[in-house]
């Protein structure tokens, strides 16, 4: 016996009699002899009982230090925000959680509604004109703009600001690698992004340049120029983020002038998850929608003239157009964007704001009250900054006085960029870090003072 | 268009079923439904000069309205856990509920990614036990769990095959050979690569044709992608020679794993001489499809392309988990994270409920459904190819079609009669095709029944009552849906004026 299969050894016999075989062995006569194990002979453990399963993950669980015990000054991409209860059980619904990708739209009408909504939320959160219903995460996405755009252009040369996050650099990069064409990256000198050396790369045979809004660093500004640049040498201006929750409280990749705008949407409700399910959002203007990669869901009627959603422009998607598809994604993030609509559902318009406004809030506590001995990155900070202390050792003696009090004080930037001196912390604060949380921080902080 | 056709004052269409207007279209002032934590205060003069003048106008509702809204939504979907669902190469089969408990856990949901890895040493553990099962399942020596999906793997084992080439100094080889019946991610995967496809002609069997293999097989190979057992539910018995040819070509095999549900704990690919294959988790080790995702698509690979797999890898030292983010060979970075970490603890779960005495119950249990639901059927449907199947099997429309009746209208009437069709239209090497793939989780009276619905169309055929079946469905809250209006003239967000 086994819980998730039904079928009785007696069951087993009437179907095997019913299509003329003996024993179940027999099923397998196709699959030559030399290819066929011996049952129960991998090197697998024995099998665990659901209350096994639930002991031995409990305890995989309390061997790891998590945001519910600890104080998270983590981001880097990831942040850990406020999840709702209502989102986690939106999605925990069956409907949702176990449908497939809707591709009977008649009796997938609800996950076809809900993406339709998602769509309409995204594109106006970011001020772009459409959506699609979704990428893995916004590394990938990053990458998938930048194969976009030189469709769209018909030309080659990709331009990477070096304040993107490095791991979106290094998915892009690679994903280009194998193809023609040229991609540069302009490296910053500071924890910022300098535009008059972006814009210096930016020429006529460059297919679009990407820039990170608020940039890897947290800096927030103005992209006035660069968008005059590209009018200027016909080149798409791709906005990447690491945290949409950012364009309730500050001007949008659409305000901004972004023919394509990505990143991630893990913000929206889903849980840092130790990397994944996230979500990457992938937004585009109106004109180039039919090179937009991935699924979109579009709004229709039925026979009856009743308002339906479908999944639309599939000739540009794998299972119709194969070699020539404007990608290879297939399974998406689905249940994501489910959870992500939910969270914006729950929140509108000010609860997003307070949420943005308020992780801006506790950065500016935080940076106000920094020993001398401890600078941060100036200019405009949305929720992250760069703090950089005297030396390697001083950074080393506060992270460890930090973990004292269960603080995750910051990632070592070195970790993800391994130009970077190793000096230097990459600090993120959200909604969920309260006064006490930085006072606790700024007390750890007296130890390199 | 954007009329919903129903009364303004009352939203139940029959019974306790429900319209549900989009949100949008909630008469709402936006309300912050919500109480959330953090520190009131001001933000910095610099970042105040960069606020948003427009807002961005996404209407809140409060959470009962929420919670109704979405679920009135979910009470229109078809799901695993409310019915029977038969698609073909999707390996719809039952998500265990532990495993949505367990992963829910704080310890392992709410974990950042850049924690010191000191701090991470139990997922970390859990996932690299799931490194060695998936190996040990597959037959293979080396792993990365960082694909995304199923597409995703195929594009990172790709990327290794193209590293072990270039490594040779086969810079040359850019063909990928793939069957006429691969899935369509198959050659996207390879264009994305910087290969070209050269599609292989089906025999008559269905199966690869040795000689029309044989036929491509030059200086040029860099791989053939192939899916073993195929989508027409057969097993390429050939397999052995198969791989022996294309390696004397100098090529290697990719192999697409989607189909692992027919072998899992009966045979291994690995075995069979394939260099590499993607495991979709969110098909054989029942991780949910959530409408479309998230899934995961692990890459098993042989010590050939072990040196290129991908970074960042899971790594044990003593008793001693790290993560490396650098190798010389790698063919480098893929994903942002080390992978979709929450499905692949669903995947670890569901292995440790089978483990080494039950695992091979999941394909005795599949390929017995599915040859049960073919001799079932194959007096009413056309079956283009005899035999044994595995995990799935194919009919075509070939004898409905002489009432006028399609493929299409057989999907559509099986909705109305209480099933999710089955993958139809695929694969493309034949006419109206309908994929049936059971799965172990079915019960034998849900075969019956979803056997029964469709003997009842065929005789309906045959007796020409035909016209319930082009107007099928009727039942659902939506009936057939205007596609190509959906594509002429895109409408993809709400507009108040749409």
């Amino acid at each position: 016996m086994m819980r998730f299969l039904p079928h009785t050894d007696s069951d087993r016999n009437t179907m095997l009699e019913a299509i003329g075989m003996e024993t179940m062995h027999d099923l397998f006569a196709d699959i030559p002899s030399e290819f066929h194990l011996e049952q129960g002979k991998l090197n697998l453990p024995d099998a665990l009982s659901e209350a096994g399963i639930v002991r031995k993950f409990t305890q995989a669980s309390e061997q790891n230090s998590h945001a519910g015990n600890t104080r998270c000054f983590l981001g880097g991409g990831t942040y850990h925000h406020f999840v709702p209860a209502v989102v986690d059980y939106i999605i925990s619904r069956g409907e949702f959680l176990t449908a497939y990708t809707p591709y009977q739209p008649e009796i997938s009408q609800g996950t076809l509604q809900t993406l339709f909504e998602f769509q309409s939320m995204i594109a106006r959160l970011t001020g772009m004109d459409v959506s699609n219903a979704s990428m893995y995460e916004a590394a990938t996405a990053t990458a998938e703009a930048a194969l976009m755009a030189r469709r769209v252009t018909r030309k080659s040369k990709v331009v990477m600001a070096g304040s993107v996050n490095p791991r979106y650099r290094s998915v892009t990069q690679n994903y280009l690698s194998r193809l023609e064409g040229e991609y540069i990256e302009v490296e910053m000198d500071g924890f910022g992004t300098d535009l008059d050396k972006v814009i210096a790369e930016v020429d006529e045979k460059a297919a679009c340049v990407i820039v990170q809004y608020p940039d890897f660093y947290g800096s927030v500004y103005d992209l006035a120029d660069l968008r005059e640049a590209c009018d200027a040498a016909k080149c798409l201006m791709v906005i990447a983020f690491s945290d949409a929750t950012a364009f309730a409280l500050i001007q949008s990749p659409g305000d901004c002038g972004a023919d394509i705008a990505v990143g991630s949407g893990q913000s929206l409700g889903i849980p840092m998850g130790f990397g994944g399910p996230h979500l990457g959002l992938f937004t585009c203007k109106q004109k180039y929608v039919r090179q937009m990669p991935g699924r979109v869901c579009g709004m229709t009627s039925d026979v009856d003239g009743k308002r339906g959603f479908v999944l639309t422009l599939s000739t540009r998607e794998q299972h119709i157009r194969r070699e020539k598809a404007t990608s290879n994604i297939c399974s998406n993030q689905g249940l994501m964007c489910t959870a992500a609509a939910t969270y914006m559902t729950l929140m509108g318009d000010e609860g997003l704001k307070t949420v943005a406004t308020r992780s801006a809030t506790a950065l500016n506590c935080l940076i106000s009250k920094l020993p001398s001995q401890v600078t941060a990155a100036q200019g405009a900070r949305f929720h992250e900054t760069v703090l950089s202390f005297e030396s390697h050792e001083k950074r080393e003696l506060f992270l460890a006085e930090a973990r004292k009090q269960d603080i995750f004080a910051g990632i070592p930037l070195e970790q993800l960029d391994s130009g970077i001196e190793s000096k230097h912390l990459l600090v993120a604060t959200t909604e969920m870090i309260e006064e006490a949380d930085i006072q606790d921080y700024l007390a750890a902080l007296e130890v390199v003072a | 268009m954007s009329a919903l056709n129903i009364s303004n004052t009352y939203s139940a269409v029959g019974g306790i079923q429900h319209e549900e207007p989009l949100l949008f279209e909630h008469a709402h002032e936006t309300t912050e439904s919500i109480s959330l934590p953090g520190i009131q205060g001001d933000i910095s003069a610099e970042l105040n000069a960069f606020r948003r003048q427009k807002p961005a106008n996404i209407p809140g509702l409060s959470e009962p309205e929420t919670v109704r809204h979405f679920v009135r939504m979910s009470q229109w979907n078809h799901a695993i856990e409310t019915g029977f669902y038969p698609l073909g190469s999707c390996t719809m089969k039952y998500n265990p509920r532990v495993n949505e408990q367990v992963v829910r856990l704080s310890g392992l949901a709410n974990i950042h990614p850049d924690q010191p890895v000191d701090s991470v040493q139990g997922v970390l553990a859990l996932l690299h036990e799931l490194q060695l099962w998936l190996c040990e399942i597959a037959g293979f020596s080396g792993v990365t769990l960082q694909p995304a999906a199923g597409a995703h793997g195929e594009l990172a084992g790709l990327m290794m095959i193209r590293s072990c080439l270039d490594a040779r100094g086969q810079q040359h080889r850019k063909k990928v050979l793939v069957p006429d019946s691969a899935h369509g991610t198959n050659p996207a995967s390879a264009a994305l690569c910087g290969m070209h496809c050269v599609e292989l002609k089906s025999g008559a069997d269905g199966r690869i044709d040795l000689q029309e293999l044989k036929k491509h097989l030059n200086d040029d190979v860099a791989a053939l992608m192939m899916t073993n057992p195929n989508t027409a539910g057969a097993f390429e018995s050939d397999i052995k020679e198969i791989c022996t040819l294309v390696h004397d070509a100098g090529g290697l095999v990719y192999g697409d794993g989607a189909n692992l549900n027919a072998l899992v704990g009966m045979a291994r690919p690995g075995d069979m001489g394939i260099d590499c294959l993607h495991i979709n988790v969110h098909k054989t080790f029942s991780t949910p499809h959530g409408g479309g995702g998230p899934g995961a698509g692990p890459v098993v690979v042989n010590e050939v392309l072990a040196p290129f797999l991908p970074v960042p890898r899971i790594v044990k030292d003593g008793d001693v988990y790290h993560i490396e983010t650098q190798a010389e060979q790698s063919c480098g970075t893929i994903l942002g994270s080390i992978g979709q970490v929450g499905v692949l603890l669903r995947a670890h779960a569901y292995i440790a409920a089978f483990g080494r005495t039950h695992l091979h119950k999941i394909a005795e249990d599949a390929v017995l459904n599915a040859n049960y639901v073919l001799h079932r059927l194959k007096a009413a449907y056309h079956v283009p190819f005899e035999g044994l199947c595995k995990h799935e099997c194919l009919l075509t429309d070939e004898y409905q079609n002489k009432h006028g009746v399609k493929t299409l209208d057989v999907a559509k009437q099986l909705i109305d009669l209480g099933f999710h069709p089955m993958t139809i239209y695929f694969p493309l090497i034949v006419h109206g095709a309908m994929l049936i793939e059971p799965t172990e989780t079915e019960s034998k009276s849900t075969l019956d029944s979803f056997c029964d619905a469709m003997l009842e169309i065929a005789a309906q055929c045959e007796a020409g009552d035909t016209q319930v079946l082009h107007d099928a469905p009727v039942q659902p809250i939506r009936r057939r849906l205007d596609e190509t209006q959906a594509a002429r003239k895109p409408v993809l967000v709400w507009s108040d004026d749409v």
